[in-house]
């Protein structure tokens, strides 16, 4: 019993491990010079963002935008005055962060 | 006196021939094809000898020049870059001729993911063979690391198809890749390949004399090597760069203006080393 705990232990790590390595969200931000902001999203063995959630939030953490990808895994949203960053939420293990400041046309 | 002469100029001559018989080679180049973010990208298009910086040759212009973009699972999308050709005059040592430049804007190579750029020249007529040539291009880059549509035929006449991602190759790699004429495998196909040896400058449009590579005989300056039985090709990288693949007479265009035509395949892949 003890070894099959451990063989499961072991499958479920090693199945983890290769999911997280093959397959890293990304995510991509450009200012349209419109005021608006466009956000791609992707992972990194070629799967779709399509749904995944992302948040735009303001420099105190406060939530301003709450949207998902579209099926292009793109989202645009109006870009915000002051400081903020765009979360990409795939999960646990699966974020992505980008700064306001680093979005540029 | 003059009959030591003789042997020496016959010499020359067949070293002469034999030089000029080396790989001709469509140079579809940018300095950086696994980007971290889209920009501007600069490139160039030249006809020449990669591995000598040698003979500069005029590729007859640009027939059709575009990139197959395509991001994760999304369809392939086809853009036209005919518009961003220039004509410039490449210089090498020894040797100048008219070549193209392309400058496309951030707009068109802005999103992650692949870009399958195709370059289709006119036909360079080969004086000393009586053949025309004419070798279609690819380069693959990619922005981001979202892979796309790297591994997919273009549908082509003929094209080098990779089978490991042409813009992630690590030296040592081994390159693997499918021969297709018009979409079918090419078994014992000529392949010819070239080393990088003297790096394309973008500033001065022009090729360094000095190779980064000393060759020891004739044989190593263009490797060759022969499709398999399903059209496949293996290659050990030895070396981080530019490494140039060219298959030879695949295409399905065997005559042009009444003369014999090779129509050639060709792709280029960089190799970074692991540090």
């Amino acid at each position: 019993m003890k070894k099959t705990m451990t063989a499961l232990t072991l499958a479920a790590v090693l199945a983890f491990s290769g999911h997280a390595f093959a397959h890293s969200p990304l995510m991509s931000c450009f200012d349209n010079g419109d005021n608006t902001v466009t956000c791609e999203g992707g992972f990194s063995d070629g799967s779709s963002a399509s749904g995944v959630k992302i948040h735009v939030l303001d420099a105190s953490g406060k939530s301003l935008v709450e949207t998902k990808m579209n099926e292009d895994s793109e989202v645009t949203f109006d870009k915000p005055a002051g400081d903020y960053k765009v979360v990409f939420d795939g999960g646990e293990g699966h974020s992505v962060e980008i700064n306001g400041a680093d979005i540029v046309e | 006196m003059k009959k030591r002469f003789i042997p020496l100029l016959a010499a020359l001559c067949v070293l002469t021939v034999v030089g000029s018989a080396f790989a001709h080679f469509m140079v579809v180049y940018t300095p950086e094809i696994a980007l971290s973010q889209g920009g501007d990208l600069d490139m160039r298009i030249v006809f020449t000898h990669p591995a000598e910086a040698g003979h500069t040759m005029d590729m007859g212009g640009v027939e059709e020049f575009y990139v197959m973009k395509q991001r994760g699972d999304a369809e392939a999308r086809k853009v036209d870059l005919m518009q961003y050709v220039k004509e410039i005059t490449w210089k090498n040592p020894e040797s100048s001729n008219k070549a193209f430049s392309a400058m496309i804007p951030k707009k068109e190579v802005r999103s992650m993911g692949d870009y399958v750029f195709v370059m289709k020249p006119g036909y360079y007529f080969e004086e000393e063979e009586g053949v025309y040539m004419q070798q279609i291009a690819k380069l693959i880059l990619n922005v981001g690391g979202v892979p796309g549509n790297w591994a997919d035929p273009v549908g082509l006449p003929c094209e080098i198809v990779p089978l490991i991602k042409p813009y992630g190759l690590w030296t040592g790699n081994v390159f693997k890749a499918q021969v297709l004429s018009e979409g079918k495998p090419v078994a014992g196909a000529e392949v010819e390949v070239e080393y990088m040896s003297h790096m394309p400058d973008v500033k001065t449009n022009s090729m360094p004399a000095k190779s980064s590579v000393e060759y020891p005989q004739d044989s190593f300056i263009t490797q060759t090597i022969f499709t398999d039985a399903d059209g496949y090709i293996t290659f050990g990288i030895p070396k981080a760069g530019w490494w140039g693949f060219a298959a030879l007479g695949v295409g399905p265009d065997k005559e042009y203006k009444g003369k014999e035509l090779s129509q050639d395949a060709v792709i280029w892949v960089k190799a970074e080393d692991m540090k």
